[in-house]
């Protein structure tokens, strides 16, 4: 019984760190751009695909397809955030939501259309289980434990030392002031939102072992995951948003454990609007961002 | 109502920011049918004072008294309609997209419906008031001058003009009292003058009360017949403005910020 | 202008009343002039016209961006099937019950929903919707969960001794062409009564509007309740179209749809909600050739709307109608 309710609250942990490395990329990217990126779940998307096709058409090795699932990411991310996310600086919220939609329509549909819109079976990874301490955990997921850690504690030291992550401070602080001192708005957005895309199919890469499924309408699902987190964190709040997807991953696995597996993808809009109503400006500051 | 009593009574108000004590137990009146100044140095606490006189904010400590009545706790929109008692904003605001006459028309409405159903209206009572709202509207948008600028979005006008709008708006419901937050600032000396004119204009004809914030010491001495001085969210002095300006210890709250 | 008042210059006519009256006859010929597809799609523009009333009336009108529409669209729908298949109930009741329980049910969420702000909100409401759905499927002793509601039987009407149902494509046409004209007409009403200025008010600047005695809470409450009324009776007529309702009916895509009738036909405009139904759903219905062609060219077609037709159609629907106007 015990030993059970552990074991879950470790597999909540481990969902939680895919959904905290997909969200902190697009918490950032509001804070920097002031939208929510409706796109977001569709890197991760794209992700996935790219390691499956390196494993299953090209014949690569599971480390060789991460390069190429995140590279390839990367660069439908570059030419989006070009084409796109540029351009949303200072637009009106519907506008985001719109051009964002549009875009994860684009991607959605257009991975369906050239790959098929059926599951497909993703064979690569490290999937034999190991023993830590009495649990029996999945090396993949593992893996995945310290990655999440390695990416917040790089971005913590990115955002406070580095020149994009002054900017990005800078930017998410008073877009108005860095136009006066000289800081590119759009390059800072282009090159955060590239950055939260390309962690988005990391997340995507690392965790298609374990889901072992991949299918073009995968990325929405991780959308609605994420768009809680990331106001449940305190929009813009890295810290806040490692925090709740944490919660949420443990909340979602309880559910699905005690309450029913049907209720775990409700989890997370649930938690948000009784948290909302309780404190409707978030458990974390909104101001107090990167 | 009992005419002696003064239209506004504020009693003991305190209102803080985290550590910041922005209004700090001031009590003040204001006459039937007087224009009051309120002056201080920046960051004095005179927008907050108006702020929680007027419901915009919940002040700590304090009582609100408008008319007779304890109007502390209700929110600025009650305050306006059942109180009659209006605000401008320091900042300049309009409905920027909409024209000049239905800016005016917005501010008369919510008295001239009573009830919110009654906004749902569209039958001939709700068109003939409308039609009176904007007869009305069309005398004080030519009072204020803005007769050939009456069919252009207020955004589009200058921030003079944008004062006249916000300050003839407030005129639509007959109010009892108005309460102008800097109605002077970044406006040119014409303007003044016609602003100035405007006020006491609603006050002799109208019998409107006026309590206003005011950097420009000359505008003061020329329309209040009562000022009072805040410095660090209290209340320093009260009297006649001539007096005022002679005051060692205003002069000394001005220089010493 | 009296009747003497006979110009000598050359005017222009007002060609205004001949399109109207153009687009009426457009409107009432529809089904003999296309295929039975193209009333299909029609039909479905209709149903999808009333959220998106009441949508506009919610964005356009009063500023909040919302996308709870697809919940109530839903609620009124599993109104209407449910009533139909336990009580049989006429059309016109299940239309009417549609809107109240989704307008009422609006009262309970618009409380905590409305005192948010801005992203707050916008989740909250796509909250709803997916919320919604995971009720539809799992309250299965009502609403029999993944298998929806079936068998809901065509409108039937009982005026008097006079009873008849809808059966036909065609007579389903003239029904929802009526239900739309009359929402339509609702929607007009409301955004050309003085609470239709208030609404704007509030969208212009909230704090102005209070201060000038505008109840902007009870407002964006009421508005948030019409709205949801509105697609509640667009939910019915979805439920009787289709006869069946499933869970599936709680989407976001169905919000944002609503929102790209909303926003590409232009906010804040009562002709530009018409327009963009027709456009954006009647079009988009009538493709559906190749699923996946079809919803990248929609992608693309919300990158256009938002870069190069911020204001969607109406500046264009305006300067037309203008134009014909002739000259004064
Ligand atoms: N919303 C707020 N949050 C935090 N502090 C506030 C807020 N409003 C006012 N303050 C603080 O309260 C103090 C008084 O401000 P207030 O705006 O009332 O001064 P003022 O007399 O109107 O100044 P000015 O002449 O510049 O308009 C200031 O120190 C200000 O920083
Ligand atoms: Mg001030």
């Amino acid at each position: 019984m015990f030993s059970t309710l552990l074991e879950q609250v470790v597999n909540g942990i481990v969902t939680g760190s895919v959904y905290a490395i997909v969200a902190v990329g697009m918490t950032m990217i509001f804070g920097v751009l002031r939208a929510i990126n409706f796109a977001h779940g569709e890197y991760y998307m794209l992700g996935t695909f790219g390691a499956w096709f390196a494993t299953d058409y090209l014949g690569l090795s599971y480390e060789a397809s991460i390069v190429v699932g995140v590279l390839s990411t990367v660069v439908v991310a570059y030419v989006v955030g070009q084409l796109v996310m540029r351009r949303m600086v200072g637009a009106p919220a519907e506008s985001g939501v719109l051009a964002t939609l549009g875009v994860a329509l684009i991607l959605q549909n257009t991975v369906i259309f050239v790959f098929g819109g059926g599951y497909k079976f993703f064979s690569g990874g490290y999937i034999e289980p190991v023993s830590i301490l009495g649990f029996t955990l999945a090396e993949q997921r593992i893996i995945i434990l310290v990655v999440c850690l390695l990416v917040f504690v790089g971005l913590e030291l990115m955002v406070t030392y580095s020149r994009l992550g002054m900017a990005m401070r800078a930017v998410s602080q008073n877009v108005e002031c860095c136009g006066v001192v000289g800081i590119d708005v759009p390059q800072v957005v282009l090159r955060t939102f590239v950055l939260g895309a390309a962690l988005a199919a990391l997340s995507g890469v690392l965790t298609a072992p374990v889901n072992v499924s991949v299918y073009g309408g995968m990325g929405e699902l991780i959308t609605f995951k994420t768009l809680p987190i990331i106001i449940m964190g305190g929009l813009g709040n890295v810290r806040g948003t490692f925090v709740a997807a944490m919660i949420l991953g443990i909340a979602e696995s309880l559910v699905a454990t005690y309450i029913g597996l049907q209720y775990r993808d409700t989890v997370g809009f649930a938690t948000l609007i009784l948290m909302l109503m309780w404190r409707p400006h978030g458990l974390f500051s909104t101001q107090a961002r990167f | 109502m009992n005419a002696h009593l003064p239209i506004l009574e504020i009693k003991n108000l305190s209102k803080s920011y985290g550590a910041v004590k922005a209004v700090n137990d001031v009590s003040m009146h204001i006459n039937r049918g007087e224009i009051a100044g309120l002056i201080g140095p920046n960051g004095s606490g005179k927008s907050t004072f108006f702020d929680c006189s007027t419901g915009l904010a919940r002040p700590d400590t304090g009582k609100v008294v408008l008319d007779g009545q304890d109007i502390t706790g209700w929110s600025l929109n009650r305050i306006a309609r059942e109180g009659r008692m209006l605000r401008s904003f320091q900042k300049t605001v309009t409905f920027k997209a909409l024209d000049v006459e239905e800016n005016l028309i917005i501010a008369g409405q919510m008295f001239t419906f009573p009830t919110l159903a009654s906004t749902f209206g569209l039958g001939k009572l709700s068109r003939s008031r409308i039609a009176a709202l904007r007869e009305r509207a069309r005398e004080l948008i030519k009072m204020a001058g803005l007769w050939d600028v009456r069919h252009q979005p207020a955004g589009n006008l200058s921030g003079g003009q944008q004062k006249l709008i916000q300050f003839a708006s407030m005129l639509m419901p007959e109010p009892k009292l108005i309460l102008l937050d800097e109605p002077m600032a970044g406006i040119n000396p014409k303007i003044i003058e016609r602003v100035v004119d405007t006020i006491q204009y609603a006050n002799k004809s109208l019998g409107v009360s006026f309590l206003v914030i005011e950097h420009n010491i000359d505008v003061v001495t020329s329309i209040c017949q009562r000022v009072v001085v805040l410095d660090q969210g209290a209340k320093l002095v009260e009297g006649l403005p001539h007096d005022i300006i002679q005051d060692q210890r205003v002069r000394e709250a001005y220089l010493g910020g | 202008m009296s009747l003497t008042d006979t110009a000598p210059q050359a005017r222009r006519r007002d060609l205004r009343i001949p399109l109207a009256a153009i687009l009426v006859v457009a409107a009432l010929a529809a089904p003999f002039i296309g295929t039975r597809y193209v009333t299909h799609s029609l039909i479905i523009a209709l149903i999808f016209m009333l959220p998106a009333h009441g949508l506009n009336l919610l964005v356009g009108y009063t500023g909040l961006l919302s996308l709870a529409q697809a919940a109530f669209f839903g609620i009124g729908a599993y109104t209407a099937g449910l009533l139909a298949v336990h009580y049989d109930t006429p059309f016109y009741v299940n239309l009417l019950a549609a809107g109240l329980v989704s307008g009422l049910l609006a009262l309970p969420l618009g409380i905590p929903a409305l005192r948010l702000r801005a992203t707050s909100f916008v989740m909250c409401t796509l909250g709803f919707v997916i919320i919604g759905q995971a009720i539809a499927k799992n309250w299965i002793s009502v609403t029999r969960g993944d298998m929806g509601l079936s068998g809901i039987p065509k409108p039937y009407f009982e005026l008097g001794p006079l009873s008849f149902t809808v059966t036909g494509t065609t007579s389903f046409y003239y029904l929802a062409l009526a239900v739309a004209a009359l929402g339509t007409l609702a929607a007009w009403a409301i955004v050309r009564s003085p609470a239709g200025r208030n609404m704007v008010a509030i969208r212009e600047n909230e704090t102005l509007a209070e201060s000038l005695g505008v109840p902007t809470w009870r407002y964006k409450l009421i508005v948030f309740m019409i709205s949801a009324a509105f697609a509640g009776v667009g939910g019915s007529l979805y439920a009787h179209y289709l006869t069946v309702v499933s869970p599936l009916t709680f989407q976001m895509y169905y919000s944002t749809t609503m929102l790209i009738i909303v926003l590409g036909g232009g906010a804040g405009m009562i002709s530009g909600t018409v327009f963009g139904s027709l456009l954006f759903v009647g079009l988009t219905e009538a493709l559906r050739v190749a699923p996946e062609v079809r919803m990248i060219a929609y992608g693309f077609c919300l990158l256009v709307l938002v870069f190069w037709f911020k204001k969607g159609f109406a500046p264009l629907i305006n300067r037309f109608w203008n134009a014909i106007g002739g000259s004064k």
